[in-house]
């Protein structure tokens, strides 16, 4: 059955502006609360303080809801794709798609994961995978995945993560444990009905294998990250 | 053979072989919640579930399945129980659940009022247990009275907390197999198996 394409218009550059936008209104909020030792200042010193965070944190506010409410606007279908990396590659919005997918799938994982917060770069992840496409040849999948998760952590594709206080997983490794479930699930053979169940499978499995999995994606050898696909995907 | 109930009826319905739906951690996830929530009305209390501990678990099963897995084909079937007997292990080496209340449902005395998360698990790989074997060689799973006894249950929670290898050894004796108690892990140590 063919399916019909997810993006159909090219709404991307403009909700990662957002999404950028508010990311940084969220960092940006914490961070001032975080840094302001007001408790230690004097106290004319403190109230002033105290006001001007207040207001700056009601500015952030409304202007974050400002723009969560355009980027639900132009964001259109929020489902995860059930499309397969190789149903992917063959279609030709496969770009597009694979950018919301991965988009998607990546923040339903690092939530997963226990990040407190971050930022998904989808344009970032097309353009990781419009080089990644052009530039493969024959193989086997495992391998090209192997590929495409080296190509995606390089382009930075998840930025600004924080882990939870909850210690499932250290900081550092965050991106490459969810680049790693997400590229699992787009192997998996799943159906429609199955995919969200997929995801968190995967997500599951990689947060399981979290030493394992960072250690051999962090070793850049394709041939040992193509071995590890191969020996989870099946198991989703 | 006792009467026990199994939680067949509870495993999520799936177009493939149970062998191979086990072996996704979707399925295997979905089939312990349902199990889980069959379980805990039956016994009165509600059961909470670690879904990392779980993940964990499954992910260390495989490997153990993987590990021991006979290259002789012969010894299908008889792998085929010790999987579960794999299973049961991973699952009390690091519990997944946690029961919330009192089992006020259960017998007071029984099994499963004694030890609610033990019990629930130990069904639960007897259930999976029963229905792929069901399917895959048309035989029904019989399970050795000693499910019934208390004093099992006692040296069975004892021992575990401290090796939870010792688990193994109990699902095999619940499955009519005696079990090897020296390592009642390892599939070339069986006392009925060849080396």
């Amino acid at each position: 059955m063919t399916r019909p394409p997810l993006v159909p218009g090219d709404t991307a550059p403009l909700r990662e502006a957002l999404r950028g936008l508010r990311f940084l209104l969220r960092r940006g909020g914490a961070t001032v609360a975080d840094t302001l030792a007001i408790e230690a200042l004097p106290t004319p010193a403190a109230s002033l303080a105290s006001r001007v965070l207040r207001e700056a944190e009601g500015i952030a506010r409304s202007v974050e809801s400002v723009a969560a409410k355009a980027a639900r606007t132009v964001l259109g279908g929020q489902d995860s794709p059930s499309l397969s990396l190789d149903e992917l590659v063959a279609r030709p919005t496969a770009e597009a798609e694979f950018g919301q997918a991965i988009y998607l799938a990546l923040s339903v994982v690092l939530r997963r994961l226990g990040a407190a917060d971050f930022f998904v770069s989808e344009m970032a992840a097309r353009s990781a995978f419009a080089v990644w496409r052009d530039d493969r040849l024959a193989g086997a999948l495992s391998f090209h995945a192997a590929d495409l998760t080296l190509r995606l952590l390089e382009a930075r594709v998840i930025r600004g993560a924080v882990a939870d206080k909850a210690g499932r997983i250290q900081a550092q490794d965050v991106d490459a444990v969810a680049v790693f479930a997400v590229l699992l699930w787009l192997q998996a053979t799943r159906s429609d009905s199955e995919n969200e169940a997929a995801l968190d499978a995967a997500a599951d499995i990689a947060l399981a294998r979290a030493p394992e999995v960072t250690d051999t994606v962090r070793s850049g050898d394709m041939a040992r990250i193509a071995a590890l696909y191969q020996r989870y995907v099946d198991h989703v | 053979m006792s009467k026990v109930r199994l939680h067949d009826d509870a495993l999520p319905a799936t177009n493939e072989p149970l062998r191979v739906a086990v072996r996704r951690l979707r399925w295997f996830k979905a089939a312990f919640r349902r199990h889980a929530e069959a379980m805990a009305a039956e016994l009165g209390c509600r059961f909470e579930i670690d879904e990392a501990k779980l993940a964990g678990a499954f992910t260390r099963w495989l490997d153990a399945i993987d590990v021991q897995r006979p290259a002789d084909k012969s010894r299908r079937r008889e792998f085929f129980e010790f999987a579960a007997a794999l299973m049961m292990r991973e699952l009390t080496a690091d519990m997944p659940l946690s029961a919330i209340g009192v089992p006020d449902r259960a017998q007071p005395g029984s099994p499963a009022a004694f030890w609610p998360e033990g019990y629930c698990c130990t069904i639960f790989c007897l259930s999976v247990h029963a229905a792929a074997t069901a399917q895959e060689f048309h035989a029904e799973t019989k399970i050795d009275p000693a499910i019934d006894d208390l004093r099992h249950w006692w040296s069975f929670r004892e021992n575990t907390m401290q090796d939870a290898s010792f688990s193994a050894g109990f699902l095999q004796l619940l499955l009519g197999s005696p079990p090897n108690w020296m390592m009642p892990d390892v599939f070339r140590a069986r006392i009925d198996g060849t080396t």
